[in-house]
Formats: structure tokens, sequence, C-alpha cells
């Protein structure tokens, strides 16, 4: 505001500065719609835009100088005003989602137009002005707001006091209260008019909004370019004393209402209310009287609301506007497409005065009665539905949503789809459509039924762009100043990521207990292990070149999870079994380990399925409540098929406790009877003697030495699967088919017999 | 079928005629002109519709807006089939004289429930606070 005024009594010749401080202005609006939405969310094309509508503008009134005056209305005939609607809408649309603010003032151009249409002299003589104007046009149209709709009737009005001498009465003193400057009129051509009623108007006007702030650049355009014409050009333009004459001043007392009302709406618009701008939009629509010097008061309720608006509160007849004949009626204009039925009010009674709106009360009670008789109980069922399509048809309130608006909503519902991963940020609904689409192809292939048509969710195809935003921050203030926007939504909490130091870890880890340790480290392999797990898919997704990286890498956090595993100490040539089994004893780390193995090398699997079976008494005693280990057979199962037959020879060994109890002799094998009295264990030392007598089977010219340790082993297995009661015996998981022919080679018939009963009673039962 | 995520599948909607049901078990009959991402509305020649037993009334309302959290559930009225109801319509005065018997038997009911209820030595919430509005 301050920079308003003190450029408004700027001297007249240093309006080369002025225009300079309308370039930095220019880049403040940048700075502006950046902080409201986001970095980079509007800088590319609307200034573009812009420019191009400035070209389109330019056209008609380049067309309209050769004619001459007189082409007054071939010009709007000719000029195919709704193509040019046509044009804007799409240019509108086609810009990136931004405010319907923005996208407003920039579809505003075409209704600012119709005056210039249809007061055509003035714009012609004034032709030298625009194009002046131009460039300053171009650059400040993004400052659009409700200001400017009084603007482009500034030539007519003038016009008009021409006309009409009654209305160039001196203003009553009271209205221009500001200055007490002489009447406008008596200022001489070419030096800027103080107008007298306009500071008051714009600084209740500025207060509320920045964007009135802009708003009121194009306000003052008149005065600098008033000053730049030279005395030839002057001539051509002899209201040029005029156009800085925006209201003549008879409207003044009426502006109070106008400035409340636009108040009212400059208050809404900076929150991003598209009606609040479709409303307003309407404003600029309304065509203008052009030849309506009678009552400056209807115009004024016109700009309110040209259809009945104001009119009943200004005493005026609530009649059609009576321009609206000669306005063309073009389907695809934007006026048009606004209020179907200009006649109709809008349902919009924020601001009006209470006769008005009791006015407006007592016509929605009509149009209430009317609506009940037709859609109503009462009978006429037959004669509804065309009754009701023609109302449809008729509906005088539909489209008051522009498209503009409808694409907005839809865009910003969009844009909290847009996703560059939709895997990593919407997991469970992408994991969840991968399995209906399953389904319903499994559906379609068994071909049960009609196909039902799935609803699909509309995703946005735009990758997401990163907006970053970096609050103000001023040195040695305690807050940040933030601008949120739809791009940086409010922070409502900042909060500081500190790392903290490895020593600080470890102390804290010498204070917890064991079991604590070892559930950090389940949760640090796990999320190694989603990392593993995602390398498959970032791989496909990546570049010929990166894959080798990937590959090492994914390597490298294969390692890790091993060694987080079996808890290698740096120094120790062979890690204890402590640590796996203080992992094992962990119902989650059970289920780690069956889902870490299928990633390990054949060696590191190997490693862990023999320290499994070495301890396996112990952990199945751990497992009595979780019964989690059975979990393990499948990825065991996969694993023993890659091994050699010395691995699982020692896998034998290590199940029925060989080694160990060589040393101490134990009639009972009290390890053995342990494995075997478990589902887990059994099923686990049926795989192994399985896959055992496969390899035994198929490599004939086995070394003795092995042959001899299988046999060994084999014949302790079968004595100790035929010494075991029963029904201590558990129940395994699955009988690997080869088994009765393994025992056969080992026992005899009586023997096998006993063994085949009891192991076929087994499979009875299960 | 494929719909657009979030309020924007509302959009298509616009200018049909709605019935919307409020968190606080009002219903109301208009003809949807705007809405927002937060599914705010914008109802027009809008009647709030009363239901009891077999009858309806309505009362005119107006221009509604509502707020989008107030939404409970929101469905386009078929016009062809709107007057092919089983319903029927009485004035509003009737209405809401029946709406104030119902409530006022409901009362009662549940006043005995709890009368009931305490003489075993129970006692439930008192829900009928809540549906008071």
């Amino acid at each position: 505001m301050f920079r308003y005024q003190s450029l408004e009594d700027c001297p007249l010749d240093e309006d080369e500065d002025a225009f300079q401080a309308l370039g930095e202005e220019d880049e403040d609006i940048d700075q502006f719609n950046d902080d409201t939405f986001g970095a980079g969310a509007v800088d590319d094309d609307w200034q573009e835009a812009h420019e191009r509508l400035a070209e389109l503008e330019d056209k008609p009134v380049a067309a309209r100088e050769q004619d001459g005056p007189g082409s007054e209305e071939a010009d709007l005939l000719g000029e195919p005003e709704d193509t040019l609607a046509e044009r804007l809408t799409r240019l509108v649309i086609d810009s990136e989602l931004e405010d319907p603010a923005i996208m407003q003032a920039v579809q505003t151009r075409a209704p600012t137009q119709q005056p210039g249409g249809l007061n055509s002299s003035i714009w012609d003589s004034s032709a030298v002005l625009r194009r002046i104007r131009g460039p300053l046009l171009t650059q400040e149209m993004p400052s659009v707001s409700v200001l400017d709709y009084a603007l482009p009737q500034r030539p007519p009005q003038a016009r008009e006091e021409e006309r009409d001498p009654s209305e160039r009465a001196l203003p009553r003193r009271s209205s221009s209260p500001v200055i007490g400057s002489p009447p406008v009129r008596a200022v001489p051509i070419g030096t800027p008019p103080k107008q007298a009623a306009m500071p008051n108007f714009n600084q209740q006007i500025l207060c509320p909004k920045p964007v009135h702030i802009r708003a009121t650049m194009q306000q003052r355009y008149p005065a600098p370019y008033g000053e730049r014409m030279s005395p030839n050009q002057l001539c051509n333009v002899p209201n040029s004393s005029l156009l800085g004459h925006p209201f003549p001043h008879s409207v003044s007392p009426v502006l109070t209402h106008l400035q409340r009302a636009q108040l009212l709406g400059g208050a809404q618009a900076g929150r991003m209310s598209p009606s609040q701008f479709a409303r307003v939009s309407g404003l600029v629509g309304s065509p203008l009287p052009s030849v309506n010097p009678k009552l400056l008061q209807g115009r004024v309720g016109q700009m309110m609301s040209p259809a009945s608006g104001f009119r009943a509160f200004f005493g005026a007849p609530p009649a059609p506007p009576p321009s609206q004949p000669q306005h063309p009626p073009g389907p695809g204009s934007h006026l048009q497409s606004l209020r179907p039925q200009p006649q109709m009010f809008r349902p919009d009674t924020t601001h009006l005065h209470p006769q008005h709106r009791r006015l407006l009360h007592q016509r929605q009670q009509q149009n209430r009665n009317q609506h009940r008789s037709l859609n109503g109980s009462v009978g006429d069922r037959g004669g509804h539905r065309s009754s009701h399509q023609e109302q449809m048809r008729k509906d005088p309130y539909a489209n008051l949503m522009l498209q503009r608006e409808k694409d907005w909503v839809s865009k910003i519902q969009m844009m909290q789809l847009q996703s560059t991963d939709p895997y990593l940020d919407d997991y469970y609904y992408q994991n969840y459509f991968q399995k209906l689409e399953k389904l319903s192809a499994a559906e379609e292939v068994h071909g049960d039924g009609p196909k039902k048509e799935r609803t699909k969710l509309i995703t946005p195809q735009v990758a997401k762009l990163e907006h970053t935003y970096k609050p103000v921050q001023f040195e040695g203030s305690l807050g940040k100043l933030t601008v949120s926007s739809v791009n940086n939504p409010r922070k409502m909490i900042d909060a500081v990521v500190t790392s903290r130091g490895e020593d600080d870890e470890t102390k804290e880890k010498q204070v917890r207990d064991k079991r604590r340790q070892t559930l950090v480290t389940i949760e640090k392999t796990y999320s190694l292990l989603l990392d593993v797990e995602d390398y498959e898919r970032r791989y496909l997704l990546s570049l010929e070149g990166e894959r080798p990286a990937l590959m090492g890498e994914r390597k490298q956090k294969i390692c890790d999870m091993y060694d987080n595993l079996r808890g290698k100490a740096p120094g120790q040539e062979r890690p204890s079994d402590d640590h796996f089994m203080q992992i094992m004893c962990i119902r989650k780390g059970k289920r780690l380990v069956a889902r870490i193995l299928p990633f390990l090398s054949p060696e590191q699997a190997a490693d862990v399925l023999m320290a499994t079976a070495r301890n396996l008494p112990f952990l199945i005693k751990k497992d009595a409540q979780d019964e989690v280990l059975p979990c393990l057979l499948r990825p065991f199962s996969h694993v023993l098929y890659h091994l050699p037959l010395g691995t699982v020879t020692s896998l034998v060994q290590q199940l029925t406790n060989l080694p160990q109890s060589a040393t101490a002799p134990a009639p009972t094998n009290l390890h053995l009877t342990a494995v075997l009295q478990n589902k887990f264990g059994l099923s686990l030392l049926y795989l192994v003697l399985s896959r055992g007598e496969e390899l035994q089977s198929s490599d004939a010219n086995t070394e003795l030495m092995q042959d001899n340790q299988w046999t060994e082993l084999m014949l302790m297995a079968t004595r100790e699967l035929l010494r075991i009661p029963q029904a201590a015996l558990a129940k395994p998981v699955s009988t690997p088919s080869n088994l009765i022919s393994l025992f056969s080679r080992y026992v005899d018939q009586q023997k096998l017999n006993l063994l085949e009963t009891k192991l076929h009673l087994v499979h009875g039962i299960r | 079928m494929n719909y657009m995520p979030g309020t924007a599948s509302l959009i298509q909607d616009i200018d049909k005629k709605h019935l919307v049901l409020l968190r606080d078990g009002r219903t109301l009959i208009g003809y949807l002109r705007s809405i927002d991402q937060f599914a705010n509305l914008v109802l027009h020649q809008t009647v709030e519709r009363i239901h009891v037993g077999k009858k309806y009334g309505d009362i005119p309302r107006g221009i509604f807006v509502v707020r989008g959290e107030n939404v409970v559930l929101l469905g386009e009225i078929d016009l062809e089939k709107e007057s092919d109801t089983p319903l029927q319509q009485v004035s509003i005065e009737e209405i809401l004289e029946e709406q104030r018997v119902e409530q006022q038997a409901k009362q009662e009911s549940e006043k005995l429930k709890v009368q009931a209820l305490k003489e075993r030595g129970l006692s439930v919430p008192r829900v009928d606070t809540l549906d008071e509005y």
C-alpha cells in the first residue's frame, strides 16, 4: 500500500522509475505465486500464456483500427467471439493446476474485451494507448482482481459523461473529501489526475489481501501512460483526461456497497475459493450497457449481479439488461455458460441488502412451489418424465460450477495420488489391487458367471514434481515465516533429525539386556531383508549400466544379513551358535531365518542349517509355545536340494548328534529322541534322509568312507525309529515317498514291516 | 467403470438431484450444485425430508451448504422412480407432529428399558442424550 501511494504521487519525470517499479512488482507476483503454489508450480507458462492472450486481444483491435469506428457493428458480429472464448478456455484448461483465482484472471481477458467491442470508438481512439499499454498488460495480467472490473468500464463511463452533460456536474463536496482538489475536469490534459474519490476507495480495498495490492497496479497505469503521450497522440485521445478518472463522482455513494461486497469477495478470494471467483467473473462477464447513460446505479447494480442483482435495491426495474440483445449470444461464450438465463438471480445473498434478500427469498419460494408442483407426489406420473427432462434442460442453475472449477477439484484430488513410485507410496493399495486382478483373472479362466466389470480408480499418469519450499528465515529469529500452499501444506511440527553417534549406541547396548539386543538385530536384519527383496524390482526398473552396482549392493546386504544372523565377531573364525540361538528363540527370528534362507549362498545356508540341526532339541523346547519351526521346512528342503552328500551326511550326524554321543556313551540317544518326538524334527530328519538316499542311489561311485558313514547313520536312525514308542512319534508334515525303499536297504523284512506300519499308521492318522 | 479419486468422483453428479444423509440423522434432498475437495456440498432447492413410518414430509430449506465431514451418505435420486414410492406424503405440520409422537414413544420405551435394567442392577449409557438432536 505504501508503495502504491508513493508511486501514485511520484513526480511526472520519474515515470521511468515507476516502470522499473512495475517490473519489480512483476517479480513480486512471481514470488507470490511461488509462495502460494510452491516453487515451479506456476512459473513455467502463465506469463507465456498471458502474452498469447494479449496477442489474441490485439488482433481484433488492430482489425478495428483498420476498419475505423464505423465498423462497430460488423466487429461485434464478425469477430467470432465464441471462438475466442473457446481458445481462451482451452488455454486455461491446458495450463497446469493453478489456483482458480489465477486461472480466473486469465479468463477475465475475454470479458474485458467485451466492453472494448461494445464501445469500440473509445478503444479505437485510444488504440495508441493500448499499444503503449500492451507490454504492461501482458505482465500485469495475473494481478487481475475485483478491481479490474471497474477498469475497463472507465472509458465508457467517461464517454457517457461527455454525452450526458447532467452527469458532468461537479462532484458534491462530500464525495471528494480527501484532497479537496479542484474538479477533475479542470485539470489540464496530460497531467495525472488526482483521483479524488479513488484513494479512499483503494485504501479500503487494499487492506485485506495482497491480491488487491497487485490489482491496483492496473489502476495506476492511466497516470504513467497519460504522461508518456506526445501532444499528437493526445489529440487522438480527446478523452484522455477522463481515463484517469475512474468513476463519475455521482457513483461514490453507491460505492460503499460495492466496496463492502468486494471486500467480502476479496477476503475469501485469498483462500482459493473457486466459487468466489466464479461469481466475480460473472461480474466481468456481465454485458455493459454501452449506451445506457441514464442510471449509473443501474450499471453498478449490474456489476454486482448482472441478473436482477441490485436492481431491486436500487429501484431500477427488474427487466433484462438493455444491452442483452446487443450481446452476441454465442453458445460457447463465457458469459452464456455462466448464466444461461440472465433473468434469474444468483443464489448469493451474502452481501445483499435486506430488502433485496427478502425479494430473493420470495422468488425462491415461488420457484420451490413450482418445483414441488413439478416433482411433487400429486399424480401426474405419466408426464413426469418429460416434464422433468424439460426442467433439466431448462435448469437455470446448472453449471454453476464451471468446468475449470471441476477440473480444479479433480486435479487437486489427483495430486494426492501422484507418485513416482506407487509401490513404495501406496503399497497396500497396489497389492490389494493386484490381488483383485488376479482373482478376476482366475474367474475369467474358470468362466463362471458373467464377467463382472470392476470399477477402477483413475490415477494420475504424471510423475510427481518435487516441490521444495524453504521458508523465509530471519537471522536471530526464533520462528519461521511459512506460507502454506497446495504443494507445501503447513507443517505441524518441524522436527530435526539428530543421528546419534555410535558411542551412545554401544553404551546403551551395555545397559540393555541381551534379549533386547537380539530384538534390535532382528529388526535391523528385517529392514535389510526388505531392501534385498526389493532389489529384484529395482533391477528390472534400472538401466543396463546401473545393474552391476545394484547386484553388488545386493550381495553386500545379503552378507550383512548372514553376519547379523550368525553374530560374526571379527576375530573369530567360526561364530558360536549362541547368537543364532538367541535369534531362533524368538518367533520373529525364526520367520526371519525362513525368509532369508533363499537369498543366502549354499555355504551360508548350509551353515545355518547345521547350526539349527546341532541345537535342534533346544530349539524344539523353546518352540513348544510358538510352533513356528515348521515354517522353516520348506526353505530347508530347498537348501538341501543343493547340498552335496558330504554335507548331508554331516547334517544327519548333527541331527543324530553322533559326534557328541561318541564321547559320552548314551544307551538312549536323547538328542535323536527329542528330534523324533517333534513334528519339525521328524520332518526334517525325513527330508534329510530322503535327500541322502537320493544322492546315494543316484551317485554309484561314492567313496567307501562316505558310504560307510552313511550306512552307519542310517542304521542308527532306523534303530532309533524302531525303538521309540509309536505314541511318542510325532506326526511329520510330510513323508517323502522314497522313505520305505530307503529303509528296506538297511533293515530286514520284519523290521521293515514294523516300520512301515508305524509310519503308515502315522500317515493314516494324518 | 472407472472412477476418480476422492471427491472428484462427485463431479459427474453435479446438477443432479441427490439425497444426503447427515451425521445427525437428517435427510436432505436437493440438487447438488457445487463440491470441493473436502466434499463440502452446496445443495439447491433443498428439502429436509422426515420419515415416520410410512409417511414423510418435506420441509423446504432452500440452499443448503453442508460441511463435508457431516455427510454420511450421498446418492443420486432416480427422478423417474422418485415418485414411485409406497410412502405417503403429508403436510409439514403433520409430519412434525408424527415425529414428535414417535420420539416421545421412543423415549418412553427407552425409559422403561433403563428402568428394567436398573431393577436388575444393570445400567446402560444414556444413548438418548445423543439421539436428542
